[in-house]
């Protein structure tokens, strides 16, 4: 039974559009300010100067910091996902303590995250010391040439988030869906990869995009634990930021600009590609 | 495969998922109740509260309560703002949902560290004070969480009962108040805790907007984590900044234990 | 081509005080179907999972024709499941879902999918096999259940209320196509219900309460010769009367305040008592009213007096409710157009022909057994005693 159009159920338009205001403001509008620093049109002091030398400044580090940026992402992001279908698996055959501890994991700062991952892989870390492995032996793993640290530091918060999610979408119905497949012949790892996995992918579609975004903006743990050269855009824009050029100001906010308009673009790829796998399965009108 | 073997592979993997979840915390635990673990030793040598000594001499204290007022303080401005939107999505009555739905999932796509560089200037131009600049930013960062758990709220409650009551005599607020808000107690209360933990656990927005005044425990764990030699002070700020975690853990677990224990409870009296 | 078997079948919920199914002989004719009925409550789910495999039972075992297949999970038993949801997977089209058994039995894909457009023709929803689950209705996606267990190939398919949430329509469109399906493919069948009419579909039904098995016969036959009063319950539309029934030299008879009634000659066999407390059992259509009848059981034939106390519409006719004179209550219903006034004097009598049948009067009140009593009269005599395991085989 409806009301019809009783106040309080059909908002006026100024009301619907209420928490878009803070979004527009602080968000649309601090990116339509760093992209503006970028091209030097909002100095710290002075008049605006006009022009590309942010970017020149900062052109050929971009490159090296790109590439850095997309291996720890993608590391993390592939690293989250499969442990995080592993967690949820688990978390479907119904386990109260790892249920607490995913949430516990959540609950957790990434910062504090990877201080522990540091303590443990650094090179006096708890790693090195059990194997009884010196400086010499144990692997550079912060700080070396591939970013492992990180992507285990990202990939261990994140793949509580995955898990988490994959459950909230996977679990109602699942015992209903395991017996009509094992009903119709399939043995217990084809129910996994034929009824199971394919049930979960929109939720890992959706999680792996946000861990992949999420990643490619972090800053905290890929400057605690990453090495510093060639640095990834995050670590690269917030050194040029801090310097006390201020001419480093628009070269930072180059950098900034470019992760940013890396981590839409992936989004606007995902979201097409996902639109069209969507079309091509039919998708309910 | 038998019905032990399934069961032997379902204890591994738990084991496997705790192990994963929790062990690397373990050295953070040992180094805060360690005073001296030098060189190789596979254990502390000594154990001691020094780190929090010296964690208490570098401002613990006061960043602490920074960090815990923060966090209040999104989740005040945040929760309401994302219950506003959670209605309009959760119950259909948004006039341009997908305007909204977009705005809600910006915050997310969009690196904090450019959006704070960005509004640096903004900021110091106009002369707003540092703390309020981090509080905005990170309501506006906290929102999605909020909008989207409380949505999810909403669409299981749905406006039903409000209208019921409306029926039975209640004017809009009265039913708005009565009826609506006890039955999403749950779910803002969630999106409270989410919004708490965005503002607990920033970095890099306080850093850069805070002007130096806002030393936050995040702040304070970072700068004691990239120095060399001071191990414990970092694992006692450490176990202090991952509190709420480890607080929502035992809660969890006491919670989901409880809970599992009545059903089984309850399920022995059902006789098919 | 297989039969089913469930061989004294036991089994018992892991926290359950009781046995949810007592011990079940049941068998279906390869090739036939069997209709498995009972209240809610009664263990026909729990029965139909333990034959799939969904269950392991306490004891007993499940045969597929001569193969014992207890110990073996549902993907290697060689029997497919239609349950009331069709449970059918969001993530893959209408083909693709009836394409699911071939599928995981090795089937290369191409002519897993040509298979799952025959069996999808079957239950003429060929059209439709690009479509997505969430498109359908719900009777198209049970058509889909149907033909996705179908197509496994295998020979023995079990259904639990599978048009139970279906609308009356629907449900008749869906018997006449299991009928259909039945001639094209010859499965052995069994159905859960707890619809009587969809059970009559079957050559044999099975009467489950309690989680013990009452009787298996004839549609036809448990109408005419209910073997126990819970059955005659469940099924409706009889009058109880209580008495004895007395071996006399023209054959058993029941005796009770309504008289003397002959017994048909075999109402003794099947190793019943053919003396004793006994409950006769008269169809309600086969009860007429007269004008203030003869006195009890007198010459003109066994019958009863009473008055009108109530008379109530039940569709277009009138059923008058008389309260005999052992005060108990029996429903009538009136001849077409008939009526009667409350508080007249009346006698109840068989119509000619009327066909009766009597089963063993139960130790105790079998009002305690089943809650499905349709039409019961209320029994008089000692006080009732509690039952818990009432009607030993």
């Amino acid at each position: 039974m409806t009301l019809g159009t009783q106040e309080g159920r059909q908002p006026r338009a100024v009301a619907d559009l209420l928490p878009v205001v803070p979004i527009a403001v602080v968000a649309g509008g601090g990116m339509a300010a760093v992209v503006a620093t970028s091209w030097g049109l909002m100095p710290l002091y002075g008049e605006p100067t006009p022009g590309a030398d942010g970017w020149r400044q900062v052109a050929t580090d971009l490159g090296p910091a790109v590439r850095e940026t997309l291996v720890l992402s993608v590391g993390a992001t592939v690293l989250a996902l499969v442990v995080g279908l592993g967690i949820a698996l688990v978390l479907l055959a119904g386990s109260p303590l790892v249920r607490a501890a995913s949430l516990a994991v959540l609950a957790v700062p990434h910062l504090v995250g990877a201080t522990s991952v540091l303590l443990w892989l650094g090179d006096g870390g708890w790693g090195a010391r059990l194997t009884g492995a010196g400086p010499a032996t144990w692997p550079e793993l912060v700080a070396g040439p591939w970013p492992v640290a990180t992507v285990l530091a990202l990939a261990w918060k994140e793949s509580a988030f995955v898990a988490l999610v994959v459950l909230a979408a996977v679990a109602p119905g699942h015992r209903e869906r395991m017996e009509t497949a094992a009903t119709l012949g399939a043995r217990p790892l084809q129910r996994w990869t034929r009824v199971l996995v394919p049930s979960a992918a929109p939720a890992l579609a959706a999680t792996g995009l946000v861990v992949l975004v999420y990643s490619i903006g972090s800053y905290e743990v890929v400057w605690l634990l990453g090495r510093t050269t060639p640095e990834p855009l995050s670590v690269l824009s917030f050194r040029l930021f801090g310097s006390i050029e201020l001419l480093d100001r628009p070269a930072a906010a180059a950098a900034a600009v470019t992760g940013s308009a890396l981590a839409l673009g992936l989004t606007l790829v995902a979201v097409a590609a996902g639109a069209r796998v969507g079309r091509s399965l039919g998708a309910p009108s | 495969m038998s019905a032990t073997a399934a069961t032997a592979v379902r204890r591994s993997a738990t084991g496997l998922a705790l192990l994963w979840l929790l062990a690397p915390l373990l050295p953070v635990v040992l180094w805060a109740v360690s005073s001296r673990w030098s060189g190789r030793a596979r254990l502390p040598q000594e154990l001691g509260l020094d780190g929090w000594t010296a964690a208490l001499e570098a401002g613990l204290a006061p960043a602490l309560v920074r960090s815990v007022l923060l966090g209040l303080a999104v989740a005040a401005v945040a929760t309401p703002l994302g219950a506003w939107a959670g209605r309009l999505l959760g119950w259909r009555i948004a006039r341009r949902p997908r305007l909204l739905a977009v705005a809600l999932v910006l915050p997310v796509l969009l690196p904090p560290l450019a959006v704070a560089m960005g509004l640096d200037v903004v900021v110091l131009r106009i002369g707003v004070p540092g703390p309020l600049a981090v509080l905005a930013v990170l309501t506006v960062l906290a929102l999605p969480y909020t909008a989207f758990t409380a949505a999810a709220g909403f669409a299981r409650v749905g406006p039903g009962p409000e209208e019921q009551a409306r029926t039975l005599g209640a004017n809009p607020r009265q039913a708005r108040w009565l009826v609506t808000w006890p039955a999403l107690r749950r779910s803002l209360a969630v999106a409270g805790l989410l919004a708490f933990l965005v503002g607990w656990s920033d970095y890099v927005v306080t850093l850069l907007l805070g002007g130096g005044q806002l030393v936050t425990l995040p702040l304070l764990l970072g700068a004691s984590a990239s120095g060399t030699g001071n191990e414990p002070t970092t694992a006692a700020l450490a176990v202090v900044a991952a509190s709420p975690g480890l607080l929502l853990l035992v809660v969890a677990a006491l919670v989901l234990r409880a809970a599992r224990a009545d059903a089984t409870g309850r399920s022995g009296r059902m006789a098919r | 081509m297989t039969g089913l078997a469930l061989e004294r079948v036991r089994h018992r919920y892991p926290d359950a005080t009781v046995d949810s199914v007592h011990a079940v002989d049941l068998e279906v004719a390869s090739g036939g179907m069997l209709a498995l009925v009972g209240p809610s409550g009664s263990g026909k789910s729990t029965l139909l999972r333990v034959a799939a495999g969904l269950e392991q039972p306490t004891a007993g075992r499940v045969l597929l024709g001569d193969r014992d297949v207890t110990a073996l999970p549902p993907e290697r038993r060689g029997l497919s499941v239609v349950s009331q949801r069709p449970h059918l997977f969001d993530h893959l089209d209408v083909t693709g879902n009836v394409a699911f058994g071939p599928r995981v039995a090795g089937v290369p894909r191409r002519e897993a999918r040509t298979r799952a457009r025959r069996y999808l023709d079957l239950v003429h929803l060929d059209e439709l096999g690009r479509r997505r689950p969430g498109q359908l209705s719900g009777g198209q996606q049970q058509r889909v259940a149907l033909a996705r267990a179908l197509a496994t190939g295998r020979e023995v398919l079990l259904l639990d209320e599978p048009f139970g949430s279906l609308d009356a329509a629907l449900r008749s469109a869906m018997h006449e196509l299991l009928g259909e399906l039945r001639a094209a493919v010859d499965p052995t069948v069994l159905l859960v219900t707890h619809d009587l009419d969809e059970a009559a579909l079957a050559e044999r039904v099975g009467v489950l309460v309690d989680g013990r098995l009452h009787q298996v016969a004839e549609p036809g036959e448990l109408y005419r010769r209910p073997a126990t009063l819970t059955v005659a319950r469940l099924l409706g539309g009889f009058v109880e009367v209580p008495g004895t029934v007395v071996p006399t030299t023209g054959g058993p008879q029941h005796r009770s305040a309504w008289g003397c009634w002959s017994l048909p000659g075999d109402a003794g066999a099947a190793g019943r008592s053919t003396s004793g407390d006994a409950v006769l059992l008269v169809r309600r259509e086969d009860l007429r009213l007269v004008p203030d009848g003869p006195r009890d059981g007198h010459p003109t034939g066994p019958g009863v007096r009473g008055r009108v106390v109530a008379s109530r519409r039940r569709g277009v006719r009138v059923v008058a409710v008389v309260e005999t004179s052992d005060r108990s209550r029996v429903e009538v219903e009136l001849a077409p157009r008939e009526d009667v006034a409350v508080g007249t004097p009346v006698g109840v009598r068989p119509t000619d022909g009327a066909a009766v049948w009597a089963v063993d009067a139960p130790q105790c009140d079998p009002s305690s057994l089943t809650r499905h009593t349709r039409h019961a009269a209320h029994l008089p005599g000692s006080g009732p005693r509690a039952c818990d395991d009432a009607l030993r085989d």
